[in-house]
């Protein structure tokens, strides 16, 4: 049969022989021994607490982080893009009309104009305005360079670094600046063929902007001289 | 005490955590037109009627040796493909079918942005008509014509054009939607000017 109280430092022959003091000290024991298991206890808890509290504060910002940069990245409109130089036209008006039209602009960046447009391309020789300008009407760009200036590798260049599509390049004599880029109602004039202004224009006006009929077709009009593609 | 407090900032950023994971896994996106507004009812029916400009331009190219005309109809040909094709795009990016639900023009009797009633009459009067289009007899008198089939198709034309600045106008009157709005503007101003080239090409004649 086992004893009852087998915990008990005293063995248990002993047991009716410990005196009140030897007692209390043992009851004090067991109570310094419980406590002293509450506070590992508490030190653990506490410790698994903060910790648990550091681990989810850092998941909320990790999150917090996330959502800033997916939101966050810029989408750059047309409407925010700024030209320095831009010229803006507000009363260009349209209309077929026949013979010639003396625009108010050089080159013109709209007004009325012939019915048949020019189809877009690259031309070595000048091209009629009244063609050009309907080409404008149907969201192309015409990009004029003065052929003193223009010459050789920059005049290559240039020709590589207009759109496939939906532009028209032709020289212009006696053009004040060595390139210039016009859309409806909008153009700027460029320092060369390097000017970074001309692809800003273009993701600003190409096929947009205020041209009246973007989307139209600018093939399958007529051809002006000297068109080489 | 502490374990309140503790309580409280856990139950704080249980909530910042939650917001932002929803935002991440739901992002919210704007509202779209629904398929009985003005948008989508001038998507689906200037389709239809710029695919009639489409045909006649079609039969006129093929048929007439006035280059001018034949000029002007691959213009309009073309353009206003593209210009269907938009509207097709729009109702497929706003989740809607290309198929109404109600007869065409239906949109049109709504009351305008500032509550002014249609002034389109009742229901029973021919939309189509009314709004430039040709019938089936005249499409297949003009594929037939030979002599006259310019002036037919000038006529014709403009009468069509005239319906479509209407639509084009009915839709200004109850849209402030800015992509819609923004080709029913180009609309009314081509199609106008284009009204006045082909009246003076038919004087011409």
């Amino acid at each position: 049969m086992k004893p009852r109280d087998s915990e008990s430092p005293v063995p248990p022959a002993a047991r009716k022989d410990l005196t009140v003091k030897q007692r209390r000290a043992e009851s004090r024991a067991v109570k310094v021994a419980a406590l002293k298991k509450k506070q590992a206890a508490e030190k653990r808890n506490r410790l698994i607490g903060i910790v648990t509290g550091i681990v989810a504060a850092v998941g909320v910002l990790a999150l917090i982080i996330a959502v800033v940069v997916t939101n966050g990245t810029p989408k750059v409109s047309p409407d925010a893009i700024e030209i320095n130089g831009l010229q803006n036209y507000p009363d260009t008006i349209a209309g077929h009309v026949e013979g010639a039209v003396e625009y108010a602009q050089s080159p013109p960046a709209g007004g009325e104009h012939a019915a048949a447009w020019l189809n877009c391309g690259i031309y070595t020789e000048p091209v009629p305005n009244e063609n050009a300008v309907h080409a404008l009407e149907h969201g192309a760009v015409w990009v004029t360079y003065n052929p003193d200036q223009v010459t050789g590798d920059d005049l290559k260049a240039l020709q590589d670094s207009v759109p496939s599509t939906y532009s028209v390049l032709s020289p212009m004599p006696d053009l004040q600046s060595p390139v210039t880029i016009s859309a409806w109602a909008n153009q700027v004039e460029l320092d060369g063929v390097d000017d970074p202004r001309l692809q800003d224009f273009v993701d600003k006006f190409w096929q947009a902007g205020d041209s009246p009929e973007p989307g139209a077709s600018c093939s399958g009009g007529v051809d002006a001289p000297g068109r080489i593609a | 005490m502490a374990q309140v407090i503790a309580a409280v900032l856990a139950a704080v950023l249980l909530l910042i955590a939650g917001i932002f994971l929803g935002r991440l896994v739901f992002p919210v996106a704007p509202s779209t037109p629904s398929t009985t507004s003005a948008e989508a009812g001038f998507a689906r029916d200037m389709q239809v009627h710029h695919q009639q400009a489409i045909e006649m331009s079609t039969i006129i190219r093929e048929k007439s040796d006035n280059e001018e005309i034949r000029t002007l109809a691959y213009d309009i040909a073309t353009s206003q493909g593209q210009q269907a094709g938009q509207m097709f795009g729009w109702l497929t990016m706003w989740n809607l079918a290309q198929a109404s639900a109600e007869p065409s023009m239906t949109w049109m009797m709504q009351p305008t942005l500032d509550g002014t009633p249609s002034d389109m009459g009742s229901a029973s009067m021919s939309a189509m008509t009314m709004l430039g289009m040709a019938t089936f007899e005249q499409m297949q008198t003009l594929k037939a014509s030979t002599d006259g089939a310019d002036a037919m198709f000038l006529e014709l034309m403009i009468a069509h054009h005239a319906g479509g600045v209407e639509m084009a106008q009915a839709l200004l009157e109850r849209s402030t939607n800015e992509v819609v709005t923004s080709l029913a503007n180009k609309m009314v101003l081509t199609q106008k000017s284009e009204i006045t080239y082909m009246n003076e090409l038919l004087s011409a004649i």
